[in-house]
């Protein structure tokens, strides 16, 4: 059953394969988190441009568009300093040192309890704004 | 007194210079003023001289001038002078009409015991091809390792939309029974994955059972574990490293025999561990789940077999392993024990039917 989101908090997925992104989505928003979807970095900026309640940026690394994930967090945490970075990938020898401080770094296949423990994590540094 | 007089000294003359003709290496005998003595034959056909054209020569003269190098010719006078000697001295050789050529080059002075008549003797070689054959195999070898990597990359994130799917289909269906095979679908897919991963931070595609467990055990314990206070979960497994094809199905086991533990064992809040254990011994080897629970049920209804069963018994006889199930009251130790000899007489492996996994 759908359930309104009981967070105060939206959560914008970035990921260009449609089906784990609403995998992914679906994870978030059973977690009771707003949900918001892009396909590519640049659709991303817009949505944030739009919501700002979004707090927690979960992205993919390998995405067509101008900006792979690591790009746009870097992007994410120059323009909109307050949201959390969580990035995915099924990168083999991916190396997180290159990440926006303070950001949760997850190899693919995730699961949903990995998923969702990430943002448990990343919410709790939060203060609502 | 010196040491061996030749014979003769014309003859002495005439045998050096028959070695260094007859070369099969590209090899120069000069002065100590850099004229030429001798050249090798295979010196000639290898950088088009003609033979009776070398005698008495400089070095710059040889060709069309293009031996005529600066820095070779200060080294080789160096050298002459016995300063110096030349190891792997490296130079292109630039012809008009030809590719350049990528030469090294060792020369020495000889001692021959004659202090006033210097002799130098070079030695080319022309590492054009080898370079180019080198350089062809490194590149094969990056594009062999950016392809794995793309491979690795695209099985990731396959294995991660069938997992996506997996749970939206559970998140969808009304039957509480249809929406557990689906987890446990889940699973085992996530089983996979797991193994994927590790097999990723491999390069030499072996894997170390204990963190592969041990992280397979995390995936389920997080899925499937309320309470961590109650059920635990612990993988107590030796150093021991498998291929791929043999971890794979050993996580698969894995995988159903502490689903089947976490789903029967421990009926309402009861308190219990499950411990996973993989011990070898040479060949030998014995994969073990037990736990503490309410034991095997007893009667008729407990022969019906599910999926799990088969998936454990097909595996177990893949991997030429003989499943035990032992009552330990409290709880059911299952282990698939490999025994290398009883392998080799192919014997048939024993059939899982105690309890419906």
């Amino acid at each position: 059953m759908m359930q309104e989101s009981t967070s105060p908090f939206a959560v914008l997925v970035v990921e260009d394969q449609a089906l784990i992104r609403m995998g992914a989505a679906t994870v978030i928003h059973d977690a009771g988190f707003e949900v918001y979807e892009a396909g590519d970095a640049d659709e991303a900026i817009s949505m944030l441009e739009l919501h700002n309640n979004i707090r927690v940026l979960f992205t993919d690394v390998s995405m067509p568009g101008s900006m792979d994930g690591i790009k746009l967090a870097h992007f994410v945490r120059g323009r909109w300093p307050p949201i959390m970075v969580i990035v995915a990938t099924g990168l083999p020898d991916f190396q997180c040192t290159d990440m926006p401080s303070d950001s949760i770094f997850f190899s693919k296949p995730y699961s949903p309890e990995h998923l969702t423990g990430g943002l448990r994590q990343v919410m709790s540094q939060l203060q609502p704004r | 007194m010196p040491p061996h007089s030749p014979a003769h000294p014309e003859v002495a003359l005439n045998l050096a210079l028959a070695v260094i003709t007859s070369s099969n290496a590209p090899i120069l005998l000069l002065n100590g003023d850099l004229s030429l003595i001798a050249a090798s034959r295979s010196f000639c056909s290898a950088f088009e001289i003609d033979p009776v054209a070398v005698e008495g020569r400089q070095l710059s003269e040889l060709g069309a001038g293009e031996w005529k190098a600066p820095a070779l010719a200060s080294l080789l006078t160096a050298t002459a002078a016995g300063n110096a000697s030349i190891n792997a001295y490296e130079m292109d050789l630039n012809r008009k009409g030809l590719e350049p050529r990528r030469l090294v080059l060792n020369a020495q002075k000889l001692d021959y015991g004659d202090d006033k008549n210097v002799r130098l003797l070079v030695a080319v070689s022309d590492v054009t091809d080898a370079r180019a054959a080198a350089k062809v195999k490194d590149d094969l070898i990056r594009d062999k390792a950016v392809l794995l990597q793309e491979l690795q990359h695209r099985v990731a994130n396959s294995l991660q939309i069938i997992a996506s799917v997996l749970m939206q289909s559970a998140r969808k269906v009304q039957s509480d029974e249809i929406r557990t095979h689906l987890h446990d679908a889940h699973h085992r897919v996530m089983s996979i994955a797991t193994l994927q991963q590790q097999l990723a931070a491999s390069t030499i595609g072996e894997v170390g059972l204990r963190s592969y467990f041990t992280d397979l055990c995390k995936s389920i314990g997080a899925s499937m574990i309320r309470d961590h206070e109650q059920l635990s979960l612990k993988v107590s497994a030796d150093e021991s490293v498998t291929d791929a094809d043999e971890s794979v199905s050993l996580g698969l086991i894995v995988t159903e025999l502490v689903i089947n533990a976490l789903k029967h064992a421990f009926p309402g809040d009861r308190k219990g561990k499950i411990g996973v254990d993989y011990r070898s011994n040479g060949q030998d080897w014995t994969l073990s789940v037990g736990d503490d629970g309410v034991g095997m049920p007893k009667g008729p209804q407990s022969a019906k077999s599910g999926l799990g069963t088969g998936i454990v018994s097909a595996l177990a006889k893949q991997l030429h392993g003989i499943i035990k199930v032992v009552d330990t009251n409290p709880g059911t130790l299952i282990s698939i024990v490999h025994s290398h000899v009883a392998a080799l007489n192919s014997e048939p492996p024993a059939v899982l039917g105690a309890r419906a996994i």
